[in-house]
Parts: C-alpha cells; sequence; structure tokens
C-alpha cells in the first residue's frame, strides 16, 4: 500500500489529516504544558510558604527558650534539636554549638531567607539549605531546613512532565500520521477504482465497511451514481440496438421494394411506391420522436406556458379518441368534477395524455370499457384490459421497451417515454395502478 | 401566381420546382439568403417558399428583414427542424406555415394555395358544392344526393377540408391540423377512424366510393358525377 501512496504523489504528511494532526498536537502540547506550569508554580509556591512557616514557628521556639533557659540550657536545646525539622547553629562566645559547623557569611535575618549549600558526610554529599539568622539574647542563631528533598521532588514532577509532553506530542504525531495514512490508503483505493471506471470497468463499486463514516456515505452515493450511470448506459446502448433493430427491419423491407420496383407493372406500381413511402414515413416518425424525445427529457425543448383547464383538456381528449375506441368496440367515458386551471404546455400534455389513451384503446381489447376521469388536479386513464403485472409496471417507461417482445404492434416504442419526459418536466406525477383487471394511469398535477 | 422558393438544396429545388410549374404557377428560385431577401424584396411574389437554413444569411433572419420591410407576402417555412418549438419560433418571426422536410408534394401545394388564396379578396362562400355533394356553411346541413346527412362536428369539419380541396390528396396532418388545435403527429389511427365513419354514411346512400384513401399519401374527395 505504501508505494501506491507514493506513486499517487500525494504522501502522509501531505494530507489534510495530518495537518489537522499537527495543530492537534500542538495545541495538546500547549495545554499539557500550561496545566503543568501552573501546577509547578503552585508547587514552587507552597513549598515557600511551609519553609517560611515552619522557619518562622523554630524561630518564635528558640526566641522564647533564649528568654526562659539560661545559657547552658540553652545550648542543650540547641544541641538536643532534630536535625530533620530543623537545623541549628548557635555563635556563643566562644564557638559554634549545633548541627553545622559554620555560619555562612551574609546570611539574612529571617524573616528574610537565603539558600546556602552544605558538604556532609553522607551518601548525598552536597545539600542545599534555607534558611536565616535570629538574634537572641545569647548571640545570633542560625535556623535553616533541608529543602533538596523538595526541590529533588519538584526536579522529578518537572522531569515526568517533560517526559509526559515529548510522549503525548510523538504519540499524538504517529497516531496521526498512521490516521492520515490510513484515510490516504482509502483515498488512493478510491482513486484506483475511479480510474477503472474511467477506462470503462462501470461496474467497479467503491468498498463501504461496517464503520458507516463520512467515508462510506461518500462511497455509498458515489456506487449509486454510478448504479443510475450504468442503468443509463444500459438504456442507451439497449435503445442503440433496438433503434438497429426498429429502423433496421423497414429499411431492409425498403431496400426489398425498391430492388423489385422495377418488375412491377406499370398498374401496379403507384400501390407499390405509396407502400414504401408508408414505411420510409414511418423510419422518420421513429427518429423525430427519438429527437423530440431527447430534446423534451434534456429540457432543450421550451415549454410554450399557457393557461388551461384539465376540464377542457379531457374533453379534447375524449373527442379525439371516441371514435378510435369505436371503432374497435370498445366504450370510451368521460367523467370529469372539480376543474382546475393550470399553466403549462398545452400541446405537449394533450400528446402525453392522448398517447395514454391511445395505448389504453390499442391493448385493452375488444369490447374493454376504457374511462378518462378528471377529479381536481388527477386525471385517470382506466381501462379493463389485461394489464401490466407488477413486475413489469417500472419497465413501460423506458425507452423502446415494448412489452410485446415481438415487437410486432406499430409503433415506435417511445411513445410511454415521451409521456414520461413531458409530465416530468410538468412536475406531475405518474402511477400505474391495478383496475383488477386493468390498468388505472393515474396523473396527479 | 408568382412563388419565391428560397432553398439550397438542388433536389428539393427541382422537387418543388417541376411540382409547382405542372400546376402552371410561376416559380422562381434563390439559392441563397442574401439573393432570396434581395428578389423578395425587389420583387412581387403571391407566396415564398421559405427554407430555415441557408447559407449567408439564415432564413429566419431573411424573414424578419422582410417582414420588417413591411411586406406582408405570406410565407411558408421549409425546414429539416421538426420540433414543435421550432415550428413556433418560425411562426413567431413572422411564417404563416411551416412544413417538415421530408414534405409530400401534395401536402405542400394545399398549403401553398391556402396561403395564396388568403391574399385574394373572395366573398365569403356560403356553401360549398362537390358533385352531387352539397354543404351550407351557415345551417352546417350537408346534403349528398338530395338526402341529408347528419354528421358529427369533427366529421362536418373533415368533409369541409375536403370539399375545399376537391381532387386533391389531402395528407393526414393536413387533416388532423384542421380539425384539431394540436399539432402533433399522432402516430395512429384518428383521422382514418373519422374517415371511416364519415365514409360510411356516404355509403348507406351508396357513395362510399366518393372518399378514396391514397396510400402513403392521405384521403381524396373525388368530383362524383
Amino acid at each position: 500500500m505504501l508505494d501506491i501512496v507514493s506513486v499517487k504523489g500525494i504522501k502522509p504528511y501531505q494530507s489534510s489529516a495530518w495537518r489537522i494532526t499537527i495543530i492537534f498536537s500542538a495545541l495538546v502540547t500547549l495545554i499539557i504544558g500550561t496545566l503543568l506550569l501552573g501546577m509547578y508554580r503552585q508547587l514552587m509556591n507552597e513549598q515557600e510558604l511551609q519553609t517560611n512557616q515552619h522557619l518562622a514557628a523554630e524561630t518564635a521556639r528558640y526566641q522564647q527558650m533564649a528568654l526562659t533557659l539560661d545559657k547552658s540550657s540553652f545550648a542543650a536545646q540547641v544541641k538536643a534539636a532534630d536535625p530533620k525539622t530543623a537545623l541549628i547553629v548557635w555563635r556563643s562566645s566562644l564557638d559554634l554549638i549545633g548541627a553545622l559547623s559554620l555560619i555562612p557569611d551574609d546570611m539574612p535575618m529571617l524573616p528574610k531567607t537565603r539558600d546556602f549549600p552544605i558538604l556532609t558526610a553522607g551518601p548525598d554529599k552536597l545539600h542545599i539549605l534555607t534558611g536565616g539568622l535570629v538574634m537572641t539574647r545569647y548571640g545570633p542563631v542560625l535556623i535553616a531546613t533541608r529543602t533538596d528533598q523538595l526541590a529533588t521532588l519538584i526536579d522529578r514532577f518537572v522531569n515526568a512532565a517533560i517526559t509526559a509532553l515529548m510522549l503525548t506530542i510523538i504519540l499524538t504525531l504517529a497516531l496521526g500520521y498512521l490516521f492520515s495514512k490510513a484515510i490516504l490508503r482509502r483515498l488512493v483505493q478510491y482513486n484506483h477504482l475511479s480510474q477503472l471506471i474511467e477506462k470503462g470497468e462501470y461496474s467497479t463499486r467503491l468498498p463501504v465497511s461496517w464503520r458507516h463514516d463520512e467515508f462510506d456515505m461518500l462511497a455509498g452515493k458515489f456506487n449509486r451514481v454510478l448504479d443510475t450511470l450504468e442503468n443509463n448506459l444500459l438504456a442507451v446502448r439497449g435503445a442503440t440496438d433496438n433503434i438497429a433493430h426498429d429502423l433496421r427491419t423497414p429499411l431492409s423491407h425498403l431496400r426489398i421494394g425498391l430492388e423489385q420496383l422495377p418488375d412491377k407493372t406499370s398498374q401496379d406500381l403507384p400501390e407499390a411506391c405509396a407502400i414504401l413511402i408508408e414505411k420510409l414515413d414511418h423510419c422518420l416518425a421513429t427518429f423525430d420522436a427519438m429527437l423530440s424525445l431527447t430534446r423534451i427529457e434534456e429540457g432543450q425543448q421550451t415549454l410554450e406556458l399557457q393557461d388551461f383547464s384539465l376540464k377542457v383538456l379531457c374533453e379534447d381528449l375524449y373527442e379525439m379518441a371516441e371514435a378510435m375506441a369505436e371503432s374497435n368496440e370498445q366504450t370510451l367515458t368521460l367523467t370529469t368534477s372539480d376543474d382546475v386551471q393550470m399553466t403549462g404546455d398545452k400541446y405537449l400534455l394533450f400528446q402525453a395524455l392522448f398517447n395514454l389513451v391511445d395505448n389504453a384503446i390499442k391493448y385493452a381489447g375488444e369490447g374493454a370499457k376504457i374511462e378518462i376521469v378528471q377529479q381536481g388536479n388527477e386525471i385517470q386513464i382506466r381501462d379493463n384490459g389485461p394489464g401490466i403485472p407488477d413486475e413489469e409496471k417500472g419497465r413501460v417507461f423506458e425507452r423502446l421497451v415494448r412489452l410485446d417482445p415481438s415487437r410486432h404492434n406499430q409503433g415506435t416504442g417511445l411513445g410511454l417515454s415521451l409521456v414520461k419526459a413531458i409530465l416530468a418536466r410538468h412536475n406531475a406525477k405518474v402511477n400505474l395502478m391495478d383496475n383488477t383487471p386493468g390498468l388505472i394511469v393515474s396523473i396527479t398535477f | 401566381m408568382k412563388i419565391l422558393l428560397v432553398e439550397d438544396d438542388a433536389t428539393t429545388i427541382e422537387y418543388v420546382v417541376k411540382g409547382f410549374t405542372e400546376q402552371g404557377h410561376n416559380i422562381e428560385t434563390a439559392s441563397d439568403g442574401h439573393q432570396g431577401l434581395l428578389l423578395a424584396t425587389s420583387m412581387k411574389y403571391d407566396l415564398i417558399l421559405l427554407d430555415r437554413m441557408l447559407p449567408q444569411l439564415d432564413g429566419l433572419k431573411l424573414l424578419a428583414a422582410l417582414r420588417a420591410t413591411g411586406s406582408q407576402t405570406p410565407v411558408l417555412i421549409l425546414s429539416a427542424l421538426s420540433h414543435v418549438d421550432e415550428r413556433v419560433k418560425g411562426l413567431r418571426a413572422g411564417g404563416d406555415d411551416y412544413m417538415t422536410k421530408p414534405f409530400a408534394f401534395s401536402e405542400l401545394l394545399v398549403r401553398a394555395e391556402k396561403l395564396m388564396q388568403r391574399g385574394l379578396s373572395q366573398p365569403a362562400e356560403t356553401g360549398l358544392v362537390v358533385g352531387n355533394l352539397m354543404m351550407e356553411l351557415l345551417t352546417r346541413k350537408v346534403t349528398l344526393n338530395g338526402n341529408e346527412l347528419m354528421l358529427q362536428p369533427k366529421e362536418f369539419q373533415l368533409l369541409k377540408y375536403l370539399m375545399e380541396h376537391p381532387n386533391q390528396v389531402i395528407s393526414r396532418t393536413l387533416l388532423f391540423e384542421a380539425v384539431w388545435d394540436y399539432h402533433f403527429d399522432p402516430r395512429t389511427n384518428v383521422i382514418d377512424v373519422h374517415i371511416a365513419k364519415l365514409r360510411r354514411k356516404f355509403e348507406e346512400l351508396g357513395f362510399g366510393e366518393l372518399i378514396e384513401t391514397v396510400r402513403g399519401a392521405g384521403y381524396r374527395l373525388r368530383q362524383g358525377n
């Protein structure tokens, strides 16, 4: 996968996921750093406060002792002081008494303090003490306390904080890198598949994982677009085949007819020519229907909008189709109620509706009862013929689909596609329903 | 009648010129838009047949220029563009009728004569007579050989159109346009059905052969005896 990543030109560190990672880890570092700094300061303050309180308490104690005890008792107290709580050094007139063998110079008077190092014989040879001088009636007393343990603690804390910070940065960056690489891998996969599609492998689909994340949603959408495209392509392919078939047959008849023309007697000639012209007209009509269907479907044909009444449209429809039904020994009835005025291309809509009625007359069979029912904004064309099986209902509006596989019935096979396209341009809904028996075509504007 | 044909396709020119000459019309031709406009504006014609797609000057532009000069000469547009909106465009630009190529000459002739007659001021006809067939336009009474025919409105309109063009082949498209206000190719036998009904009424009186079917072309009303 890595080679594909590099081959496609985009490297993980160039990806947006990586940029987000960088920003994210910088933010995390900043937040954690600020928190640690705050804690560090708090600790330092706390330490100072404790040291000062401790020293102040010791100071008060020794001042008190100097006042109440005599000199030797005071010396004993100084010597007996627990070095863990405080280191006390008293400079008596002769020498230093206490825990330390010296009093550093420049020690300030308490409560001011100063840090100073001392050497001991123990394992940790160098210690840092904090302390100051107190004047008693027996002379200056140095009161100091060890702070280096606390300092060590703080040092450790700082070290730990820095380590944690570094780990955070490294971890977020590493995870981010892997994350962006994973995203890129999917993108590269998509890229790869889209190249396959570009090359003509239209059945290729993007993988959709169980994660249902935004990539899967995108892939799902993309797959649906591909489904539509593939269907359209198949439809076009099918249509091309059908056109070839539809035109080849009359064209080959024409050819045969023309070849036979010279052998016709002058008496038969006009009839023979007329037949050929009829065949040619049929081819031309198929062409025209194809063209106007494409134009209406693709919106190239501008609609001639005008106001008209649905009731009047249905009445015209009835008037035109009545004689046709009659000649097929069918009955055609018209029922209208709640007239609706609408705006649209009256002629195109009439053509579409006429097509539907014409189909009912053609396919419902002799003696059938056909109804045109207009109620409000709905027009239904009902018949009690054989109807259309449910599984075929979706197909009838496709281009050049004829449910009669022999393609025996005259017609271009485009009528219903044209109906669908015209109605779609008028935002009308078409529904095919069962009339048990028969078919109901319902159109709602 | 004097006709101008503006057309660049030699086959169409030959076909149309031959047809109109045989009918006794005087027809002149122009093979591009400029020449066509020049002739149309400098001479007086009873009808102009105009191709839509012409070299140098588009047919619709020629038409617009012609109408801009105030010319009222009827113009019949011939076009390979069959779409309804193209037809509307042509008629909006000032065309009086529109025909799609390929066409049958018989249909062109009927349309052309209709347009040319429009220019002639004729007294309003009150009746039509073709052989023993008589039609009173005001009372809508039709008699055949003295017997009254009961016709439905559409049948009446069909017969009227046929009687206006006796002995001429009338295409289904022409009849469809004459009877219905909808311009589309119904691709069905709607006209045939109405004609059949009309013919049945003629047959009852023994004159079924008066309305003749011309295969591949349309119908013809024969001038009876």
